[in-house]
């Protein structure tokens, strides 16, 4: 079984964000970029069912500029066989819609035909959360989405995937080929050790150009404008009950 | 220097990029912690404190996988008793 995982690279989850001074977006220059993190569980499920046994190859694959290498060196790194680089100049987070990614992975699909596409259930850029449905969408296959258990079965044609909701988890039996979208319990990522690192450099990186898959990438949501939450005003000090009083009767209206 | 102690040292800074208290306060605490070992003689004793030294790097990625798992947890699938998100930073530290 092949497996392919979709991998984003985004703002690091520590850097807090700051938005551009002309409010076109968030800043992007000398800001620490990383693998999304829940790029990162799709990546170690994959590994673990090729360390289970049940995949045979995992292929990372992975939208955006030259820089989206990076990243791909570290699912590398982590354990992936090989990797996909599809290159846009579209910024990611706001540029570069779930839909125009859907269809570009469609296309990847067609040409590497895996049986299973594992991503993360949303980026913690764009938060949009919509790739993963819409992917499995356009192939016309099943999908799983918010997983926090994944299980094939023996002959290899089903899963079981356990799924978060807010009402409580939910099992469902899915026929594959599936796209399953990653939740944030569905395992813990491990750390890429330094002499993987090192190999991962010589892995297989394969870099195609998003023009060549001929999709339509043209933004059908335009982002006008980027702001930061407005500042809560500093609370204040009162000195007695009666101020108290007098101050949640008239000015808090709430006694 | 030993070749395992330079080894560990290479680990060491490169799991104290993600470290949350920063990549500074590793590399001051590594060399601290390696340079003051510096009477430690015999192979024995040297993979002995290497041993410790690679606990020490497992316990950092820990760290920073349950920082991870922490931060995304508050943001993306908060409980009752998770501590509510910090608030974003006053106006005058805003660009």
């Amino acid at each position: 079984m092949r497996v392919l995982v979709g991998v984003k690279r985004v703002i690091d989850y520590a850097v807090r964000v700051r938005v551009a001074g002309d409010k076109s977006g968030v800043e992007l220059a000398n800001v620490k970029m990383s693998m999304n993190p829940f790029c990162e569980i799709a990546c170690e499920e994959a590994i673990q069912l090729k360390e289970k046994k049940v995949a045979s190859e995992v292929v990372a694959v992975s939208i955006g500029p030259k820089q989206a290498q990076e990243t791909l060196r570290s699912a590398l790194a982590m354990g992936c066989d090989r990797a996909i680089h599809v290159a846009t100049d579209l910024r990611l987070d706001q540029e570069l819609n779930p839909l125009a990614v859907a269809r570009l992975l469609a296309k990847v699909v067609a040409d590497e035909q895996p049986d299973l596409v594992i991503v993360g259930k949303q980026s913690i850029d764009g938060d949009n959360g919509t790739t993963g449905p819409m992917l499995a969408e356009l192939l016309g296959w099943s999908q799983a989405t918010f997983a926090a258990k994944f299980d094939v079965a023996g002959d290899g044609a089903t899963a079981e995937v356990e799924r978060e909701t807010d009402t409580g988890t939910e099992v469902v039996k899915v026929k594959l080929p599936t796209v399953l979208t990653a939740d944030l319990r569905l395992n813990t990522p491990r750390y890429p050790k330094l002499p993987n690192i090192m190999k991962a450099k010589k892995k297989p990186l394969e870099s195609k150009d998003a023009a060549d898959y001929g999709v339509d990438l043209a933004p059908s949501i335009v982002v006008e404008a980027v702001a930061s939450p407005e500042a809560r005003a500093a609370g204040i000090t009162v000195d007695s009950v009666d101020t108290l009083v007098d101050k949640l009767k008239n000015e808090a209206a709430v006694i | 220097m030993h070749p395992l102690v330079r080894d560990l040292y290479k680990k060491l800074l490169t799991v104290g990029r993600d470290y949350p208290a920063g990549l500074d306060h590793v590399r001051d605490r590594a060399k601290r912690e390696i340079f003051g070992r510096r009477d430690i003689e015999g192979e024995v004793d040297i993979k002995k404190a290497v041993r410790y030294g690679r606990y020490m790097l497992r316990e950092m990625m820990g760290v920073i996988q349950l920082k991870k798992y922490r931060t995304l947890k508050a943001r993306y699938a908060p409980s009752d008793d998770d501590e509510p998100p910090p608030p974003p930073p006053p106006a005058s530290e805003r660009r």
